[in-house]
């Protein structure tokens, strides 16, 4: 029974994590943090670059990771790894999986993501395209629209991973070397392993990172985000989309609040889908409601969105509250299961500048989440207006339908 | 001395694999992997009970029934944050749970009381009969499934129990009724022929303490299966698709290398995937499956309708090859390389090591052993190449052997 005890939170237990930018190292060297899992002789190893991208060049992190992605994956293959490139609202990310006996390879091959790409950039047409189609989608499909319209209103800051068309135009002729400048410096590099090695080991295979080019582009300009209010997405059902920000709630408290009115409104609605999500980026915190709903129900699903936030205050109590930090908890342990997507857990909350252990503390403090903290949420939110979004069901004229 | 010391290391992470996935023999048919660090608990419940053990005309009754079984305990399965998947197989029905450490125990129970002492519930039965049909009815239209019901019957005879798909047909699964689904269940669905591996931040006494009521100590019990009659000609299908599918099977013996065998299909399906020279290739696949006496291994490409014919040469030469000669040393080294992180990340899920664990033990592998790449050497990969049944090759596509 003590080892369940000691091992049921195995997010919770710091002892198999360590994470340090040690003290004899250079200030440039990445801050490490090692998640000991021996269960399997493999390393997942998650490199991020904390980087918005510059000004006038959205899109740059990720069009980079696009020019590199066909060799990574060559690479990595060649132990029987896998790589994944994510660009996310805080970081350029990139994680390999591989044996552990591989460590130093696989850390060679993340090295190289941190050097200056050459101009021209071989495949800098098919990674532009690559690009212009993530664009594009984010604006056709409406579970795509709402949440990316949503997102715009509430952090305007946060552009798209895939830019804009404008940025992409700048990029294509831009010196790489110098937009790249914009994004890389060694002090924004992190590090996390999690698998069967140790932290030494992990710090000895990132000792040394390529330095910073010392030039940037002469000139930043300003991007230009084309309003989401001209777009026309597809649906064949009626999306309602509603988000609160909530910058200074109480993260914890805020996903169980998430929880609670996602289980509340799906026992409400069940003939909607239903999708209640806590957004967590170093720009701000937000609560997203994004409900689907065949037409019929269009107008008594805004009015339940509208009065969401009232009507779960109304029914909160102290069991519904338990169950929902532990299904969040559950849930962060199910995520989690795999190395790489432990990895991945760890490293967004360091991104986010909570630390190594922030992921730790996070699951901790779910567990201490009371009804007065999440009634306090819900009085916070309900004290703002939410940025709403609409999106109608596409109707075929009764003329076209036979 | 590069290549040389891959291979050391290769064999020194193999080791403590190996003696990771060491349990002990359990009369009980119990196995456990205490895993400190996986945030998860993933038990395996792998019911000994497949298609020869259905009735006659009640072909797919053990997948209903499982499914059956199981449906009422869904809803506390849920509720404890639990996943379930019911996973089919010809020999076998492998129920696949997934818990947090502070709910497995519970869901564990749930989920062993459903399958060994709750009654069958007459409405689970009807609704998930209905939804099996309508599932298969939607696979017909599918050319993978299409190929995988003539390749079956190519490689174990029309009339075989392995011949037939383990999930039933839409008509035959449509006509089981539930005293049928009751019968079966009391009958066939016992411990006696289940084996359960437990992978996670558990203990072994643990586990045993949850599962004991549940699993009377004993041997597993299992029947036998009647020979094949594999097709003695290459099988031509006919289907209405764009492309053709080609699959070879390779079947083997209880006494094959079966870990040999893995490398082996790992580096047939690189010679047969999309490249720079295979740019015809749309889809490729390999894998090893292992039963009681033996198993097969399967290889196949959809490619173009005309080159049907070519691509069905090229697969018998991606592993015929292999048996002719070994393998240079370096040459090996380097593949044995890739070779073992593609097959230890196949394992990198704890329900995959469970799964894995519980196959290995209703086989009869009294460690329940998850790898076996200590000792691989150019040598054992040509004699399992060399030890292989010649191919079954079922073509699948338009006008049937139009390809050809």
């Amino acid at each position: 029974m003590m080892l369940t005890a000691a091992l049921a939170l195995a997010l919770a237990a710091a002892p198999d994590t360590s994470h340090a930018r040690p003290p004899d190292a250079a200030q440039d060297a990445p801050a490490v943090t090692v998640h000991r899992q021996p269960a399997l002789p493999t390393v997942a190893l998650r490199l991020s670059i904390q980087a918005d991208d510059p000004p006038g060049y959205a899109g740059a992190g990720h069009l980079f990771q696009h020019l590199l992605l066909p060799t990574l994956e060559d690479q990595v293959a060649r132990v029987g790894g896998r790589v994944q490139a994510i660009r996310g609202s805080d970081a350029i990310v990139y994680t390999v999986v591989g044996p552990a006996s591989e460590l130093d390879y696989l850390a060679g091959i993340l090295r190289s993501t941190l050097r200056a790409p050459a101009t021209p950039a071989p495949g800098m047409l098919a990674a532009l395209g690559a690009l212009s189609g993530e664009r594009a989608a984010e604006r056709e499909t409406a579970p795509q629209y709402v949440r990316a319209a949503l997102r715009a209103r509430l952090f305007p800051a946060d552009l798209p991973a895939a830019g804009t068309d404008e940025a992409a135009a700048r990029l294509a002729s831009a010196p790489l070397d110098e937009v790249w400048s914009e994004i890389y410096r060694p002090d924004r590099v992190s590090i996390v392993a999690v698998g069967d090695v140790q932290l030494d080991a992990v710090r000895r295979a990132f000792r040394s990172l390529p330095p910073p080019a010392s030039r940037g582009p002469a000139f930043l300009p300003e991007d230009t985000v084309p309003s989401f209010e001209a777009d026309t997405p597809q649906a064949t059902r009626g999306w309602i989309g509603s988000a609160w920000a909530a910058t200074d709630a109480d993260p914890a408290a805020l996903s169980v609040t998430a929880r609670l009115l996602r289980s509340y409104l799906r026992r409400r609605m069940t003939r909607s889908s239903v999708d209640v999500e806590h957004w967590w980026t170093h720009h701000g915190q937000a609560l997203a409601l994004v409900v689907a709903t065949p037409d019929s129900l269009v107008p008594a699903a805004r009015r339940t969105v509208d009065g969401a936030l009232t009507t779960l205050a109304g029914n909160v109590d102290a069991d519904a509250v338990r169950d929902a930090a532990a299904s969040v908890r559950r849930d962060l342990l199910f995520l989690s299961r795999s190395p790489e997507r432990m990895a991945e857990l760890i490293g967004e909350f360091a991104d986010r500048g909570a630390g190594g252990d922030g992921v730790q503390q996070f699951y901790a403090e779910l567990g201490e989440v009371t009804e007065d903290d999440v009634r306090r949420v819900l009085e916070s939110l309900g004290a703002a207006d939410p940025a709403k979004v609409y999106v109608p069901p596409q109707r075929i004229p009764a003329a076209q339908r036979r | 001395m590069t290549s040389l010391r891959i291979f050391r290391a290769a064999a020194g992470a193999a080791l403590a694999l190996v003696a990771l996935a060491g349990p002990t023999w359990a009369q009980d048919r119990i196995f456990v992997r205490t895993e400190p660090g996986t945030p998860v608990v993933a038990v395996q419940v792998l019911v000994g009970v497949g298609s020869a053990d259905e009735p006659e005309g009640q072909a797919g009754i053990s997948y209903l029934a499982a499914r059956a079984v199981t449906d009422p305990a869904r809803g506390v399965l849920d509720s404890l944050g639990a996943h379930l998947d019911v996973d089919p197989q010809k020999d076998g029905v492998g129920f696949t749970l997934t818990a947090a450490p502070d709910a497995w125990a519970e869901a564990t129970r749930v989920l062993m009381v459903a399958l060994f002492r709750d009654p069958v519930d007459s409405a689970a039965t009807v609704r998930q009969r209905s939804a099996i049909v309508r599932e298969l009815g939607a696979r017909e239209s599918s050319p993978a499934d299409a190929l995988e019901r003539e390749r079956e019957k190519a490689v174990y005879g029309a009339d075989h129990p392995w011949g037939r798909p383990a999930v039933g047909t839409p008509a035959a699964v449509g006509r089981i009724r539930v005293s049928q689904v009751d019968a079966f269940l009391r009958g066939q669905f016992t411990p006696e022929r289940t084996v359960v591996a437990v992978v996670g931040p558990v203990s072994e006494d643990e586990v045993r303490e949850v599962l004991a009521p549940h699993m009377p100590p004993g041997e597993l019990r299992g029947d036998s299966v009647p020979p094949p009659a594999p097709a003695e000609s290459a099988v031509h299908a006919d289907y209405n698709s764009i492309t053709t599918w080609v699959s070879a099977t390779w079947r083997f013996g209880p006494d094959a290398d079966v870990e040999a065998l893995r490398m082996l299909a790992h580096l047939a399906l690189d010679r047969v995937s999309f490249g720079p020279s295979r740019r015809s290739v749309y889809n490729s696949r390999a894998e090893v499956v292992q039963y009681a006496g033996g198993g097969e291994v399967r290889l196949t490409v959809v490619i173009p309708p005309r080159e049907a014919e070519q691509w069905a040469g090229q697969l018998r030469q991606a592993v015929g090859d292999y048996a002719d000669q070994a393998l240079s040393p370096g040459v090996f080294n380097d593949r044995l390389r890739r070779y073992r992180g593609e097959r230890l990340l196949e394992l990198d899920l704890p329900e995959a090591r469970a799964a894995q664990m519980a196959r290995s033990a209703l086989l009869g592998d009294r460690t329940a052993t998850l790898v076996d790449f200590t000792r691989l050497t150019p040598q054992r990969l040509q004699d399992a190449a060399k030890g292989l049944e010649p191919p079954i090759v079922v073509f699948l596509g338009p006008g049937g052997d139009q390809g050809a």
